[in-house]
């Protein structure tokens, strides 16, 4: 089965994962804000983790969709895998800013600093950027095909930030806290832990759905304007036979 | 699109229940008298308060017992405090008392004491969380829309 099929077979269930979105947002929303309770050192403001953490998870999750499909693409030429990689080094983008932007919201009343050079959050502005530098390249480079490949390339290259992100945290000495769900174990309480997965859960199936939703609508904008564009060729032709 | 109006509209309805639902639940901690309205309204029954532990002003009796001088605005309050031992007392520190106002000695009986809550960061990050990604999402299923409309009701859709 071609990965374009698979794509399509998936696309048949998008009401389903935007719906599963919904219900597992909705979920960890309420016990994050209303059901769980605030945390010994930190109080109230540990709800902020409910947010960051998920979109931070979900933005390393589409990176490493878009270094995968990217590797597809180079083995196979397939365009409509280029496509998704497009669509997904978009919304990955998004979910990057958002998770440095709300980790900046919580870092100002933990550590009281907005901002601090932490090999976390450099290295994670740095993931930030290198999508910038892909959809900035995907923009500026007029063939198609070179355009795709240039992309892929840059992806796969970039993908060695995700293991720096990952580790930073154990390879030196950072403000930002180690990870609390590891390998080693779980080392947050249950009443933080439910709403987080729910969160974790619906903000990666809310990815999900804007990832079909995206991927469709560079789809048809493309099959329109390669249509208009056809259709003008030929007005065009017929201009010249006459 | 009626039918994307229906389903972001049931969104937006869910989004707003949540809000109430949320707002409803700290309403009791985000009602703080300040030390001049205590003293003017003379409110009965346990109330919360939020000032400054004014500096010089802190003397400790045991671990659970201190009186100090809690400073608002305008005014000042005696503080007499009798709890658990406080981890977060100190002087020139920002704190919310939960006690009673005796009107008669002018002084406030506290038994509790809470950190300033940071609301405002809470509420900022969800907003910056989930605003985007929510208005994104219409736009993109916007699109999508208007695009099949085009090229379903144009000319350059041709039946396969």
């Amino acid at each position: 089965m071609t990965i374009h099929r698979v794509i399509r077979k998936v696309q048949r269930f998008e009401g389903w994962f935007g719906g599963g979105a919904v219900l597992c947002l909705v979920a960890g929303l309420y016990l994050g804000l209303i059901g769980s309770p605030p945390d010994y050192y930190q109080g109230e403001v540990v709800r902020i983790m409910y947010i960051h953490v998920p979109l931070a998870h979900t933005s390393l999750l589409g990176y490493t969709v878009l270094a995968v499909g990217s590797l597809w693409y180079l083995w196979k030429r397939d365009p409509i895998v280029d496509n998704m990689c497009q669509a997904v080094a978009a919304l990955s983008a998004v979910f990057t800013a958002l998770a440095l932007g709300t980790g900046m919201i919580w870092g100002k009343p933990t550590w009281d600093t907005w901002w601090t050079w932490d090999a976390r959050l450099t290295s994670f502005t740095v993931l930030l950027l290198i999508l910038i530098g892909y959809l900035m390249l995907r923009t500026f480079v007029d063939d198609p095909e070179k355009e795709a490949r240039y992309g892929a390339i840059l992806a796969i290259v970039g993908f060695v930030d995700l293991p720096i992100i990952h580790f930073s945290v154990e390879w030196w000495r950072t403000l930002h806290q180690p990870q609390s769900i590891s390998m080693r174990g779980v080392s947050i309480s249950s009443g933080l832990l439910v709403p987080l997965l729910f969160m974790s859960v619906g903000m990666s199936l809310l990815f999900s759905y804007m990832l079909m939703v995206r991927t469709q609508l560079l789809y048809l904008d493309r099959l329109l304007h390669a249509k208009k564009g056809r259709l003008l060729s030929q007005f065009h032709l017929s201009k010249f036979d006459s | 699109m009626t039918n994307l109006y229906i389903r972001w509209g049931g969104v937006c309805v869910v989004a707003i229940v949540l809000i109430v639902l949320t707002y409803n639940h700290y309403r009791d901690n985000l009602a703080n008298l300040a030390p001049r309205q205590v003293k003017q309204e003379a409110p009965a029954g346990d109330i919360r308060v939020l000032g400054m532990v004014q500096g010089g002003t802190l003397e400790t009796h045991g671990a659970g017992e201190a009186t100090f001088t809690l400073l608002g605005e305008s005014a000042s309050l005696q503080v007499q405090y009798e709890g658990p031992p406080p981890d977060n007392l100190r002087e020139l520190k920002i704190l919310i008392l939960i006690g009673r106002w005796n009107a008669a000695t002018q002084v406030f009986e506290a038994r509790d004491i809470g950190i300033v809550p940071n609301y405002g960061f809470i509420a900022g990050a969800y907003l910056l969380g989930l605003l985007p990604l929510a208005l994104l999402l219409f736009a993109m299923n916007r699109r999508v829309n208007f695009l099949y409309d085009e090229i379903k009701t144009s000319k350059l859709y041709e039946e396969e």
